[in-house]
């Protein structure tokens, strides 16, 4: 038994990522020192989430258009890859908070409470999908409620933070990449976004074969 | 704060505490003291901060994890040819 050869590709890839992530030689910024590192793996993790909400509303949108239990499925599979990611971004953040800012969670960090919020209108798509019997009544209504979820997303990561005082880097119309971002970081930074989106594929490709054999036993 | 900070917290206040980034905390941890004179690899491992131990650390979790997708991977892979090879029985 053999796995498609990409898989192993993303294996080396992120081997890769982690070893030059620890090895390259960063500038010394105050108070971030070493931690300026978390950029290469806390940061992936809001790039991937968003890959794979934008990816379970493209089959949401395209399940309303020809409603089937494997669009429904790969949906599913999508968002939860991509609420795993996001989980894994706030928990980092925390961390990564409590020794350059001070504290493991503030209220007046708005990118902050916003990201928590939108887990937590995603952790409500998956609390809805319970609530229903009929599959097919679980998928249409889920659906439509993934489009509202994804709709948020925009809006409470990208927009609201950006025109708000924050602490977060990329805040109040700065780009994420500002003067105190190394631009030696890219080299790594970049391929950590390639390696987690291709580990969220991966992830999202077993998940999906995995309900699929689960429904073709329960049809037997 | 959180517990584990006011933890270290009274360590530190304490009277009796050690100063133990400077100086070994016993005569059991004498060795990582005396890193410099060890091996080359241990020497080599212990240098830059002790990063490549964090790197080491990390790694091994990476490893590990990634060992245990492939394996769920390749026996998903299975289970699905054997899936396809029942449907092929139950057809013919």
């Amino acid at each position: 038994m053999k796995l498609k050869a990409w898989k192993y590709l993303v294996a080396v890839w992120m081997t890769g990522v982690i070893v030059f992530g620890f090895l390259i030689s960063i500038p010394n910024i105050p108070i971030l020192k070493e931690s300026a590192r978390n950029l290469f793996f806390h940061v992936p993790m809001w790039f991937t989430m968003a890959i794979c909400f934008a990816t379970g509303l493209v089959y949401s949108i395209r399940y309303l258009n020809d409603p089937s239990a494997e669009l429904d499925r790969k949906a599913e599979t999508a968002t939860q890859i991509g609420l795993l990611f996001g989980i894994c971004g706030l928990l980092t953040g925390s961390i990564w908070a409590r020794f350059t800012w001070g504290t493991w969670w503030t209220f007046a960090e708005p990118r902050m409470n916003l990201s928590a919020l939108g887990m937590m209108i995603y952790v409500a798509y998956f609390v809805l999908r319970t609530a229903f019997d009929d599959p097919e009544k679980r998928a249409k209504i889920a659906a439509v409620y993934n489009v509202f979820a994804a709709t948020t997303i925009p809006f409470l990561l990208y927009i609201i933070p950006r025109q708000l005082p924050s602490l977060h880097p990329g805040a109040e119309g700065n780009p994420a990449f500002s003067d105190i971002t190394a631009p030696e970081m890219r080299y790594v930074f970049y391929p950590a976004v390639i390696g987690f989106i291709a580990l969220a594929i991966w992830l999202i490709d077993i998940l999906n074969r995995y309900k699929k054999v689960r429904q073709q036993i329960e049809q037997q | 704060m959180s517990m584990i900070f006011s933890l270290i917290q009274a360590q530190e206040d304490t009277a009796a505490s050690v100063d133990t980034l400077t100086k070994a905390y016993s005569q059991k941890w004498d060795a990582a003291s005396n890193l410099q004179h060890a091996n080359p690899v241990l020497k080599a491992a212990s240098s830059h901060d002790l990063i490549f131990i964090v790197l080491a650390v990390t790694l091994i979790i990476w490893f590990v994890l990634l060992f245990f997708i492939i394996r769920v991977d390749k026996k998903l892979g299975e289970l699905e040819n054997e899936m396809e090879q029942s449907k092929i029985n139950s057809t013919s």
